[in-house]
């Protein structure tokens, strides 16, 4: 019996012990129902889970025993049965309860909770997983390849013959060049629009308008991808790079920067515009008052005002930068380069872990290994961006509220 | 009934007329909010708006130095004028208006910047100060004004917000007094403070008077009655009466006026 058909089981013997929890309860109440502590849908709903968890839960133990090695593929079956059995044990514990004393309302409540706290805790051990796992293999990196090399080395050449030389500075350079130049196009115009929206636009042109910019929000970052390399990449090149001498790349850090900066841009400008509309009234009212404005308004009380919450946005645009990869495959080609000139091709981080876990690769070599390093390195960066952000946003927040 | 006593009246010229208003109306959208008020509202003397809540004392107010441009709905028709010039002339601009007549809201609204940025606000954007040492006499002077002073000369440069609910006024109050305004209007000042507090504003509005004209809008007909010389009383968007506050208080001639002071309306 596969394990699909247990959990369907397990789902349909729930359903079973509702409906004659329901109506155990009404048997148990006699003639007046209000002798019941709880509704009878309550007393359902408590015989219902009590024969849904067990089940659910020798499933989960089964399946972790399952992927740490103990329990073979064989043992589908019996852990099946062992479910169901599970299920049936715990609708009749379910069905004893019953009577008219028994609190099944605060019982399911406390159920529920239980549940609630359960899908919370999945989250955040998934998380530490993924972390575990880039731990682990960036520890087997680390143990056939030199880490001064890894964080120090300016030469990124890996040769699938060995003796490659795997330094994450190129990438690093690639990476934080491209999203410099991101957040130099996303920042200015992002909180510009912002400021347009939340001061001077009517509310008609406001609700017209933020869609409209949020509309780049869900655009697939290969469709950005297809228009950095298609259109602005050789824009940039017959027009700009080729004239002025300064090569001549089709994709360069300059076409990449861009086209993620226009990304980037409804990110800076919703969240702008959520802080500066949160700066009260009060303030601008203040400030007119007095005589100013109203760009000496925003630029000397709003703005102020709305600084920290501003430099929260930037810097969770500034992680998503950092983790960016298809506009940068297409945009800003894969050659691993240092050079300040922002028309050369360069590449990122994020690039390279792609091109080095694609094709045939032996899964022991430093050449593959060497992904896992940089994805850590890749997390701990957008993990301190986003603390950072969260910490300020916060602390922002409770000036106003 | 009300102890209008308290302070000994300065000498006032009743013929120094401030601001004449004529037949004004102001609408939100399709509602008329104030009808046919015409009032004359005197320098060197407090004038004080009571009436209920809605009544339009506030939007009046705020047309004086036209606050309701802000509000894309309000419209607003008949004349004001501030010194014999009509301060809704297509040739006026808004921004000067509001640096001759200042405001102080009904709740505090400290800038987030320190004690002396707050204060010196004004005197920058209108390019009061020639130098650092004008405008610091000028920020002491306001603060001093607005008696403040000694409790925060220690501490300029500490944030305005960090100061309590009843500095945070006295500090808007020498904000508004910086940058030196003809008018002063407050919008029900005292709201958010305590007794003490209100007491202090109160007393500080009796030495402004001394330099402008004030109005203020108020709830408290105890402190109109304390605080004023001229008292308007306005009922669902109508000027009802409007003169001299011991006048309205002891005998009110209109019967609207009556049932509000002594608490039946409202």
């Amino acid at each position: 019996m596969p394990l699909s058909w247990a959990i369907f089981a397990s789902f349909l013997l729930a359903a079973a012990g509702y409906i004659i929890g329901r109506s155990r309860a009404f048997a148990s109440a006699g003639p007046d129902v209000r002798k019941l502590h709880s509704r009878p849908t309550y007393h359902g709903y408590s015989v219902a889970l009590t024969a849904l968890f067990p089940p659910l839960a020798v499933l989960a133990l089964a399946g972790l025993l399952r992927m740490a090695g103990v329990l073979s593929a064989e043992a589908g079956p019996v852990v099946g049965l062992l479910a169901l059995g599970a299920g049936v044990v715990g609708l009749g514990l379910g069905v004893t309860r019953i009577g008219q004393q028994f609190q099944a309302r605060n019982a399911v409540e406390r159920m529920v909770l239980g549940l609630l706290m359960l899908c919370s805790l999945i989250a955040i051990v998934t998380t530490a997983g993924i972390v575990l796992s880039l731990v682990f293999e960036t520890g087997r990196f680390f143990q056939v390849y030199d880490w001064r090399t890894f964080f120090f080395g300016t030469e990124w050449t890996p040769r699938f013959q060995g003796n490659s030389q795997l330094g994450i500075v190129p990438l690093l350079w690639g990476t934080l060049y491209i999203s410099f130049i991101a957040l130099l196009v996303a920042v200015p115009i992002g909180l510009f629009a912002a400021i347009y929206m939340s001061e001077y636009a009517s509310g008609r042109v406001r609700s017209i308008v933020k869609p409209a910019i949020e509309i780049l929000a869900g655009i697939p970052t290969i469709v950005y991808g297809l228009f950095a390399l298609i259109t602005v990449g050789p824009l940039l090149r017959d027009y700009f790079a080729q004239p002025l001498g300064l090569g001549n790349s089709g994709s360069s850090v300059l076409t990449a920067g861009l086209v993620m900066g226009i990304m980037l841009i409804p990110f800076v400008s919703s969240l702008s515009d959520d802080i500066i509309n949160a700066v009260p009234q009060s303030l601008r009212d203040g400030a007119l008052g007095l005589g100013s404005t109203p760009s000496e308004t925003v630029r000397q009380v709003v703005l102020p005002a709305a600084l920290p919450g501003i430099v929260g946005a930037v810097l969770l645009a500034a992680s998503r930068a950092i983790g960016e990869t298809m506009i940068v495959v297409l945009g800003a080609g894969a050659a691993a380069q240092m050079s300040l000139n922002p028309l050369e091709a360069m590449t990122t981080i994020t690039v390279k872990i792609v091109s080095q876990l694609t094709g045939d690769s032996d899964f022991n070599s430093p050449e593959t290994l060497v992904a896992f390093a940089l994805g850590l390195t890749l997390f701990v960066i957008t993990l301190a961006l986003n603390v950072v952000a969260l910490y300020i946003v916060r602390k922002y927040r409770e000036q106003y509220e | 009934m009300y102890d209008t006593n308290r302070r000994v009246e300065t000498a006032v010229t009743p013929d120094d007329i401030k601001i004449q208003a004529r037949k004004v109306q102001v609408y939100y959208g399709d509602k008329h909010a104030l009808k046919d008020v015409d009032v004359d509202i005197l320098d060197k003397t407090v004038t004080a708006f009571i009436g209920p809540s809605g009544c339009g004392k506030s939007t009046f107010l705020r047309c004086i130095n036209r606050m309701n441009d802000t509000i894309p709905i309000a419209r607003v028709e008949g004349q004001i004028l501030l010194d014999n010039e009509d301060v809704y002339d297509r040739r006026v601009d808004p921004v000067q208006l509001r640096a001759k007549v200042g405001m102080v809201f009904q709740k505090p609204n400290p800038f987030p910047k320190s004690i002396y940025d707050n204060v010196a606000y004004g005197p920058r954007i209108h390019g009061l100060a020639r130098n650092r040492s004008e405008l610091d006499g000028i920020v002491e002077k306001a603060l001093r004004g607005a008696a403040l002073w000694n409790e925060v000369k220690d501490r300029l440069q500490e944030p305005g917000t960090g100061l309590s609910g009843g500095q945070q006024q006295r500090l808007c109050i020498a904000r508004a007094v910086a940058t030196s305004p003809e008018v002063l209007l407050m919008d029900e000042p005292c709201s958010a403070l305590d007794p003490i507090a209100t007491a202090q504003v109160e007393d500080l509005i009796e030495e402004l008077r001394e330099q402008f004209s004030v109005v203020i809008v108020t709830h408290s007909m105890q402190q109109a009655a304390r605080v004023s010389q001229k008292t308007a009383f306005f009922h669902l968007g109508n000027l009802v009466e409007y003169g001299d506050t011991d006048d309205i208080f002891t005998r009110p001639r209109d019967s609207r006026t009556e049932a509000y002071i002594s608490g039946r309306i409202g």
